[in-house]
């Protein structure tokens, strides 16, 4: 029956699909050893007792998860990661849209700036921290320096619970070269002819915005809300470095509750199960972000 | 627990090649061969920086002269580092022969078979002076009554003092029967606001090293004695932070939590603009390196009643389960923490605190030492206890809440109440939580 409702495949194609999976083999080969094998083999051991030695497991069940939901300190964490992500996926990806925006501008020089915007993106994430602790330092910090210029008393960011999620959302734009660099590639993509168009039916540049360039840059923006909710989940350099998940629990993320779980507490199966709630978010996350794709994303030749 | 001793069989069959060795050393030609095939490489995890390392290879290579046969080998974490790689390592299976082990971590690297059981081979060595040591710092290391590793260095928090800001306040310096009352009244005296200058450095510590320096003069005691419940919901501790309080955020004589990261290592008292700080024996060399003021120590202030406590800790040395031969990890730590070791790298080296009274004694001549440096041997005789937690096997996790309380006291984000109310709740149940462990 199966045979019946399969469509015949000319030998041309299955020489096509054996090269095909003879390419891909090595990658094939590294993503089911690195990652999805320790990602199952993670799964096993958040049911377990595992502190260091795998020699001797005690099967516990659901023990770790049931601890980890009466953690108020595991759900403080849970919002902070949230309140992040929101924050460093909308101004983020606003932010370089902008960016993208205004480095798609034919203006001399630009290649000096599309390069300038992109520098943080290959200067080691330590540094960067580093640089940052000083900007934000409340007395002798340069962001504070200059908003006593203009007569603002900055707050103290990260050395206040109130500011330092701001703070850290703040930091994050300055980041943001990657997902500028594929907007930018995305902008440039888009038919010149459609925007001559829309300027012979008198659209302005607010109306070609709206209606030109963010349904045809829309599949790129799809892209980057993507990668941007994953790698703000993933985000740890900058609170190992410049927080430590403080003040009191306040940047306390999952990915730094996971951590000092495995390394500090030694409770690795606790941590292996914090891994696997957050694979589960982000899996449920990015299964919205295609559910609701399918009313906002525009792909050119789609038949709707 | 999973723990692994130098079993004496083992030692006897250890003993018995390295006296075939030796007879073989005497057949002419076949010695170097002999010599060669027999060197044994120990490796080691330490966290030296890079300004101590060449001290350790001084030390290391006169110890590779005295014992041909055993080659050393360092892998070097960075401070921040090593309790977290150490772990790693262990889970890998990776672990070199001997590791740096702090205070804190003792306990349960013990309990996860991360070092072994070193007690017999220890108490069985007759030249080697266990006795000889602070009892406080072997303290840290004894689980279940046995010893797991053995300390290097152990040293009190005590009073420094910035002397110059003293004398241009034309003020009597601390003296030994100084009650916190008068530490108090001198900060508030020594702080002059518009010029941003205070008169202690705010620094409260809860765990550890530094942790009963304020409560403790109270009477105030963070944990019972077998670290099974958190003793903090008391008038004395409430009575000692109120103390601190006041003293930082109502008075203003103490630099606060955000007022403290304009300075190096958020350090006031090194950086010269506070008159008063904590001070340990391990941080004499940065106040010579780095401080451009003339400066000295005093004991810990009295407490109301005219107590006086203060808080000691340390680190050590312990032998992993995964080297196989702990006998030769032996042979170098019985040199190496011998008087005479921890005289040449942490007494005449200036480094500090070693964990003999004798080398302390020595480190008094070295150039970091202080005026008044005979104070701190007298904390370690006379009135410091090593700080808990370091007992139980959620220390890091007690260590971590009381931290974190301090920190949101020191930034004024929490209130005396709240922070006692919040470490008694939490630290209880991180304590029960490892209860049948």
């Amino acid at each position: 029956m199966f045979r019946r409702i399969m469509r015949p495949i000319s030998p041309s194609a299955r020489r096509e699909e054996r090269i095909f999976y003879l390419f891909i083999l090595p990658w094939l080969i590294g993503l089911i050893l690195f990652n999805a094998g320790p990602v199952f083999g993670m799964l096993g051991l958040s049911f377990t007792d595992w502190r260091i030695s795998l020699d001797d497991l005690q099967f516990i069940g659901l023990d770790n998860y049931s601890k980890l939901f009466a953690d108020p300190i595991f759900w403080t964490s849970v919002g902070n990661t949230l309140y992040i992500v929101v924050g460093r996926v909308v101004f983020g990806v606003s932010f370089a849209l902008l960016l993208a925006i205004l480095l798609n501008q034919k203006v001399p020089g630009i290649a000096f700036f599309r390069a300038v915007y992109y520098l943080p993106t290959v200067t080691a994430g330590v540094a960067v921290a580093l640089v940052w602790i000083w900007i934000f330092n409340p007395r002798l910090g340069i962001l504070n320096h200059t908003l006593k210029q203009i007569g603002i008393t900055g707050p103290p960011w990260i050395h206040s619970s109130t500011w330092v999620k701001p703070s850290l959302i703040l930091m994050s734009m300055f980041s943001v070269g990657p997902i500028m660099i594929i907007l930018l590639a995305g902008l440039q993509g888009v038919p010149k002819e459609l925007y001559e168009s829309a300027e012979i039916d008198g659209a302005g540049n607010w109306a070609k915005f709206r209606n030109v360039t963010l349904p045809m840059l829309s599949p790129v923006l799809f892209f980057v809300i993507i990668i941007s909710v994953v790698s703000s989940f993933q985000n740890f350099t900058e609170i190992r470095v410049m927080t430590e998940g403080g003040p009191g629990e306040s940047s306390n993320v999952m990915i730094w509750y996971l951590w000092k779980h495995a390394f500090i507490f030694l409770n690795l199966g606790v941590a292996a199960a914090v891994a696997w709630i957050m694979f589960v978010i982000l899996m449920a996350l990015t299964g919205l972000q295609f559910r609701l794709g399918r009313r906002w994303v525009y792909y050119e030749g789609e038949a709707r | 627990m999973s723990t692994k001793q130098l079993s004496r069989r083992n030692f006897l069959k250890l003993a018995a090649a390295s006296s075939t060795g030796a007879v073989v050393g005497y057949l002419g030609p076949l010695s170097n061969i002999a010599s060669a095939q027999d060197t044994v490489e120990l490796t080691f995890g330490r966290h030296w920086e890079a300004a101590f390392r060449p001290r350790q290879a001084e030390y290391d290579e006169g110890f590779m002269e005295r014992h041909p046969d055993i080659k050393i080998s360092i892998t070097y974490n960075t401070w921040a580092d090593h309790n977290n790689v150490v772990p790693a390592w262990a889970a890998a299976g990776t672990l070199p022969d001997v590791i740096y082990v702090h205070g804190s971590r003792a306990t349960p690297w013990a309990h996860e078979g991360i070092i072994i059981d070193i007690h017999d081979i220890v108490v069985a060595d007759e030249e080697f002076n266990v006795d000889g040591m602070w009892e406080e710092s072997v303290r840290l290391y004894r689980v279940n009554g046995r010893i797991h590793a053995l300390p290097y260095d152990h040293g009190p928090i005590i009073l420094g003092y910035n002397k110059d800001m003293f004398d241009a306040a034309g003020m009597d310096y601390p003296s030994e029967d100084w009650t916190m009352e008068d530490m108090a009244a001198a900060a508030i005296e020594l702080t002059d606001a518009d010029m941003g200058v205070w008169g202690w450095d705010g620094r409260l510590d809860l765990g550890n090293g530094g942790g009963g320096f304020f409560t403790g003069a109270w009477g105030g005691v963070h944990m019972n004695e077998d670290e099974t419940a958190m003793t903090m919901d008391t008038p004395e501790v409430r009575a000692a932070l109120n103390h601190w309080y006041n003293l930082t955020h109502v008075e203003g004589a103490g630099a606060s939590g955000t007022e403290m990261e304009a300075f190096p290592n958020s350090q006031p008292f090194r950086a010269g603009v506070a008159a008063m700080g904590h001070i340990a024996t391990w941080s004499t060399p940065s106040m010579r390196a780095l401080a451009n003021f003339e400066w000295d120590v005093a004991p810990t202030p009295m407490g109301p009643d005219g107590s006086r406590y203060t808080g000691a800790f340390g680190s050590g040395y312990g032998i992993t389960p995964t080297s196989d031969k702990p006998d030769t990890a032996w042979t170098y730590l019985r040199e190496y923490l011998s008087l005479d070791g921890m005289i040449f790298m942490w007494s005449l080296s200036g480094r500090g605190s070693p964990a003999r009274p004798e080398g302390l004694e020595v480190w008094l001549n070295s150039d970091p030492a202080p005026p008044s440096g005979r104070y701190f041997l007298e904390a370690m005789f006379d009135y410091a206890v090593t700080g808990p937690p370091f007992q139980s096997l959620a220390a890091a996790q007690v260590s971590n809440i009381l931290t974190r309380e301090a920190d949101l006291l020191r930034l004024g984000e929490t209130t005396v109440d709240d922070a006692i109310a919040a470490i008694t709740e939490e630290g209880n149940a991180a304590l029960d939580s490892v209860a049948d462990m």
